[in-house]
């Protein structure tokens, strides 16, 4: 059973991006819109075996999500993987203060993604 | 590689949308709306540029988009204001955004490196204020995103790259913190493996007493020794997720022996007492510590779970699809031979005499409205509404604004008034035509203005609606109107009308529209462009539209464009002449009469008039003048089809008779043979044979092109 991977990006480039990478890598990717959606499509599915997310996104934005997940007694130790721009410090302090297991720096190329996603996959 | 080709043009069609987005939201701000949301709305559409643009490597669009992203940021949180002149300068930065995104694609030319540079500079000076963002920051920021960024910190490089005895010494301990957020040691411990050999060694000595233990604390501390010769930046890239949420060293393995820090102090543990605590305790003993290895059960459970439920990607099922423009196209052509093989049947129906009330007449009658049905309905897939083309006019306005120095402010109203795509493609340069001129001509200066006791601001309306079948498109302005003096002394000194030429108001206005006629003194960069109303009449006649014009002096012009919904279907009436069978399009027609052969007179005893409603308005014989009968028909008999063009002008076609009224289906006739005047297009018609849709207004403008005084009109 290959793992399932949510990712929560408002932008469908980069949606369609992240479903060639991963899908590519074997996983099994369900997708979501924004944090409130990526949330439903969390508990439709019931869970997902690795969480990524983007931050800057309309209704709940990516902080706000990954509280929710984290709050959330199901999916607490679900590893969430939060896709930046930027690499500084500041905002690896910031991610990881949300709640964030590790973080993507955009642009990614496929092979990092799915490097990412397989060191925190249990 | 097509796949990423796909989302290339996915990239720029989500583009098209983000830019759009980004216009109406920095228009509501300028508008004055105030709430955060909308802030934050302009900024990730900003951000979503750029980030695409970053996995696409388009770096000066990245470059761009990182500057205003950058000033965004600022005012979403509210370290800047986002007052009238910074809105103002982000409208002209999401213009430069925009022509960098076409430039990017490839369509567009290429940006205005001076415009571009002018706008960073701009918007440094808001982002860092006065006096601009410092050359080195500046430089720094150009670093920040002109390189792949590595996720990984390297605090000691000057530490020996690799491990003298290719052996590192780990020490870790993570905190609480990073269970909290889903990181495993076992985890951590799985990519060291990757690295070499580990060999690990748990330290359990700050363990407290079970009654003291939080169990949301680690208290274990692992010692790991890799057998690598790798640097020491790539043992702390494992850690990079974890650094911060845990205690680390790294350090070359000296040998085996090597000291670890010292154990905090542990009291002795009196195990007897504790158990005796234990078993009197109702409650269970706690787990020490989270349970570092294996893996996490919840993950594993969440899996299962999946696993078992096997629930289908329950992304919410899109409420749109994106269709190949060419299968639509495909669709509709196959529905126009529907509906052609549709009235053949009911011919050869009728034909074969069977009664209307038998089982086949019923049927087909059925299946007519069903075709008509399925006929509308993929009409309907093509239909969209003219925001598209709307959504670029600001942009227009704003530019022609700047450049005449006026004061503009556009509404909009009825974007979403549906027409065919063809149609909405070919309507933003008519449009975009129009406004120019609407700016140019029609709107006076802001001082004009305010001699004039009008407020200083321009307002141009570009207006859609459906009015009977058809799609009107409105643009007026609250200018000056027309100087009908002075069109109609231009008109005069260029030998368009005659002196003494006797003209409604309404017919001074329309002069504007005839080739040659120009009424700027001088020929301005705006509406100039060697472009008259004339060649805007005539895109929009080859739509089979019209255009007119009202003006009030002093109050200002509109402009009324009608357009057909769809350039695929024609209401039509079928006549007969010299035994072909022709169409002549339904809008064009304004009454039909048999006229007598007394009521036929001829002008220098060959140009035949007729008198309809209080005008003579000449006769075209259709027959002969497309060549298929050198006489015409014989007077009194006949059917004379009252016709006005676009351009107003009416003229009589006979015929022999009039077939009757139906929906065509139009053939292009250039594309299957060539072009042929007077006519418009075919169609095919129920007996499978092919009509030729006349050309209304060709036919008239030959039939006038005769030496002959155009048009007589009554005194009325």
């Amino acid at each position: 059973m290959s793992k399932t991977i949510l990712t929560v990006d408002d932008s469908r480039t980069m949606r369609s991006m992240l479903l060639l990478a991963l899908e590519g890598a074997g996983y099994r990717v369900i997708q979501a819109e924004d944090g409130v959606h990526g949330l439903e499509v969390l508990a439709e599915s019931g869970g997902a075996d690795v969480v990524i997310t983007d931050i800057n996104m309309p209704r709940m934005d990516g902080f706000g999500f990954i509280e929710n997940v984290r709050a959330n007694p199901a999916w607490d130790s679900t590893p969430v993987l939060v896709l930046t721009t930027e690499s500084d410090a500041d905002k690896k302090a910031r991610a990881r203060q949300a709640g964030a297991t590790g973080w993507i720096v955009k642009p990614f190329d496929p092979a990092k993604l799915v490097d990412a996603v397989r060191r925190v996959a249990a | 590689m097509d796949t990423m080709e796909e989302i290339r043009a996915t990239f720029f069609q989500e583009c098209e949308e983000l830019l759009a987005e980004l216009e109406a939201k920095l228009l509501l701000l300028e508008a004055g709306a105030d709430d955060g949301e909308t802030i934050n709305a302009v900024f990730r559409a900003v951000h979503s540029v750029k980030g695409g643009a970053g996995a696409f490597g388009l770096d000066a669009l990245v470059r761009f988009a990182h500057v205003l992203e950058t000033l965004l940021d600022e005012l979403r949180a509210g370290r800047k204001p986002c007052d009238e002149p910074t809105v103002r300068t982000l409208l002209r930065a999401a213009d430069v955004l925009a022509d960098h995104v076409a430039a990017a694609r490839g369509d567009g030319p290429e940006v205005d490196e001076g415009r571009s540079a002018a706008l960073v500079a701009e918007l440094e000076t808001l982002t860092h204020g006065e006096g601009g963002a410092p050359a080195d920051l500046a430089e720094a920021e150009e670093d920040d995103f002109g390189f792949q960024p590595v996720a990984l910190e390297i605090p000691s490089l000057e530490d020996a790259p690799a491990a003298a005895g290719g052996a590192w010494r780990i020490v870790l301990r993570p905190h609480g913190r990073m269970y909290a957020n889903a990181n495993e040691t076992a985890l951590l411990l799985r990519e060291l493996g990757r690295l070499g050999p580990i060999s690990v060694e748990l330290d359990d000595s700050g363990l407290p007493p079970l009654d003291a233990l939080d169990p949301a604390e680690n208290h274990l501390t692992w010692i790991i020794r890799l057998e690598a010769p790798v640097a020491e930046a790539a043992v702390r890239e494992v850690f990079d997720f974890v650094e911060g949420d845990c205690d680390l060293s790294v350090e070359p393995a000296d040998g085996p022996a090597a000291p670890l820090p010292p154990p905090p102090p542990t009291d002795d543990l009196d195990i007897a007492a504790l158990l005796a605590a234990a078993q009197a305790g109702p409650e269970p003993a706690p787990e020490p510590a989270p349970a570092p290895a294996p893996a996490a059960p919840a993950t594993d459970a969440a899996a299962t779970q999946a696993a078992l439920t096997a629930t289908p990607p329950a992304a919410a099922a899109p409420a749109t699809i994106r269709v190949d423009l060419e299968r639509v196209d495909r669709l509709i052509n196959v529905v126009g031979e529907l509906v052609i093989q549709q009235a053949m049947l009911a011919q050869r129906v009728t034909e074969s005499g069977l009664a209307r009330s038998s089982g086949i007449s019923v049927g087909l009658e059925d299946l007519e409205l069903l075709t008509r049905e399925i006929q509308d309905s993929v009409m309907a897939i093509r239909a969209q509404p003219v925001k598209s083309v709307f959504q670029r006019m600001p942009r227009l306005v704003r530019e022609v604004a700047e450049q005449t120095g006026k004061r503009v402010r556009l509404v909009t109203d009825g974007e979403a008034t549906e027409v065919d795509k063809t149609v909405v493609e070919r309507l933003a340069e008519p449009i975009t035509h129009m406004l120019r001129n609407a700016i140019d001509h029609g709107l006076e200066t802001p001082e004009a203005r305010i001699a004039a006791g009008k407020s200083p601001e321009g307002v141009v309306r570009l207006a859609a609606l459906h009015r009977s079948g058809r799609i009107v498109i409105e643009i007026s302005d609250d200018g000056c109107g027309i100087n009908r003096e002075r069109v109609r002394g231009i008109a005069v000194a260029k030998g368009l009308i005659a002196e003494d030429a006797a003209l409604t108001e309404d017919e001074i206005d329309n002069l504007i529209f005839l080739p040659g006629f120009s009424t700027a003194e001088t020929v301005s960069d705006i509406s100039g462009r060697g472009v008259g109303m004339d060649v805007v009449r005539r895109s929009i006649q080859s739509l089979g539209g019209r255009i007119s014009i009202s003006s009030t002096p002093g109050r200002g012009s509109t402009f009324t464009l009608s357009l057909p919904l769809t350039l695929a279907v024609l209401d039509g009436m079928v006549v007969g002449a010299a035994e072909q069978t022709l169409v002549a399009p339904l809008s064009t027609i304004v009454e039909s009469l048999t006229p007598k052969a007394g009521d036929l007179h001829y002008v220098g005893g060959r140009d035949a008039v007729i008198r309809f409603r209080e005008a003579f308005v000449p006769v075209v014989d259709v027959a002969q003048t497309m060549g298929f009968r050198d006489t015409p028909v014989p007077a009194g008999q006949g059917v004379a089809v009252v016709v006005e063009t676009e351009s107003g002008a009416r003229a009589a076609l006979m015929v022999d008779a009039i077939h009757g009224q139906r929906q065509v289906v139009i053939k292009s006739l250039e594309s299957n043979f060539r072009q042929v005047e007077g006519v418009a297009a075919a169609t095919i018609l129920g007996d499978g044979r092919v009509a030729l849709i006349l050309d209304v207004d060709a036919l008239v403008a030959n039939a006038r092109r005769r030496p002959a005084p155009a048009e007589l009109k009554l005194a009325s």
